[in-house]
């Protein structure tokens, strides 16, 4: 239980990371690492920053993401309803299947568009 | 000394170094991947209720995760705390299509423990026990 009391290691343990591009069709985001009710504040005011510029075409790739509890999830209950309002939407893809599990367990299939591939999702918001 | 106990505050920082307690005990009874991460997920959905909603983030406030070990076949996990008493087992399960009207995004991690967890139990503290208990249970399968 050592490794835990090094304040360097759990700095690094903690480590969640979003990366932000501009595709002509849509911004994506790139999570890594860990979204926890820690890390979601995060990743609720990236999203808001993009939708406040008037991004509404919002991809997020979750491949480097390892792990999601419901405070993740919550994220995009938040923005959901107002960005397809605007005629956008959030689409979600390239997830793990320990993080799609989350997803499914609360039935958001059901009410996300959840792809594969962001090349699918890209082609999705072109069409 | 309590090797199977971890005190933690009410910091969300916690949270990782909570799951990392919990799946190394869950590893060394037995369970594989998928039942390690359910119950790290378990635990993680109800310490972040506990430190966001019932201690608001105060960080001079402690609680406990112990691991009790009374079945070879059951990994038992109990949170204790000091907070207003929560019996998660009264709240309804969340309806997704009202919650993103309402753009809710809290709500889903009592529902969560409930399906992946075997039992849930909740013992409000009384005069007899000062902490709120909230036992989760997973069997080895």
């Amino acid at each position: 239980m050592q490794l835990f009391e090094d304040t360097s290691v759990r700095i690094a343990m903690s480590k969640f990371t979003i990366e932000q591009k501009t595709h002509t069709t849509a911004e994506v985001f790139y999570l890594n690492g860990f979204l926890d009710a820690h890390t979601a504040p995060q990743l609720e005011s990236a999203i808001a920053g993009a939708i406040s510029e008037g991004k509404n075409k919002i991809v997020v790739n979750f491949n480097n993401l390892e792990y999601i509890s419901s405070a993740g999830l919550g994220v995009f209950m938040v923005f959901i309803e107002e960005v397809r309002a605007e005629g956008g939407d959030i689409k979600l893809t390239a997830m793990k299947p320990k993080v799609f599990t989350v997803f499914d367990l609360l039935g958001f299939p059901m009410l996300f568009d959840i792809t594969d591939t962001e090349d699918e999702a890209l082609t999705k918001f072109a069409s | 000394m309590h090797p199977e106990r971890l005190a933690a505050i009410g910091d969300t920082t916690e949270l990782e170094r909570i799951r990392q307690f919990v799946e190394v005990k869950a590893r060394s009874f037995g369970f594989s991947e998928p039942g390690i991460h359910k119950i790290a997920l378990a635990v993680d959905e109800a310490c972040s209720n506990l430190i966001r909603h019932s201690y608001q983030s105060d960080t001079s406030r402690e609680f406990y995760v112990d691991i009790a070990e009374q079945d070879p076949n059951a990994f038992v996990i109990e949170i204790s705390d000091t907070g207003t008493a929560f019996d998660p087992l009264n709240v309804p399960a969340p309806n997704l299509r009202e919650y993103a009207a309402q753009h809710r995004k809290g709500g889903f991690g009592v529902h969560i423990i409930r399906m992946v967890m075997d039992a849930v139990e909740y013992l409000p503290a009384d005069p007899a026990h000062p902490f709120n208990r909230l036992k989760l249970v997973k069997h080895l399968s």
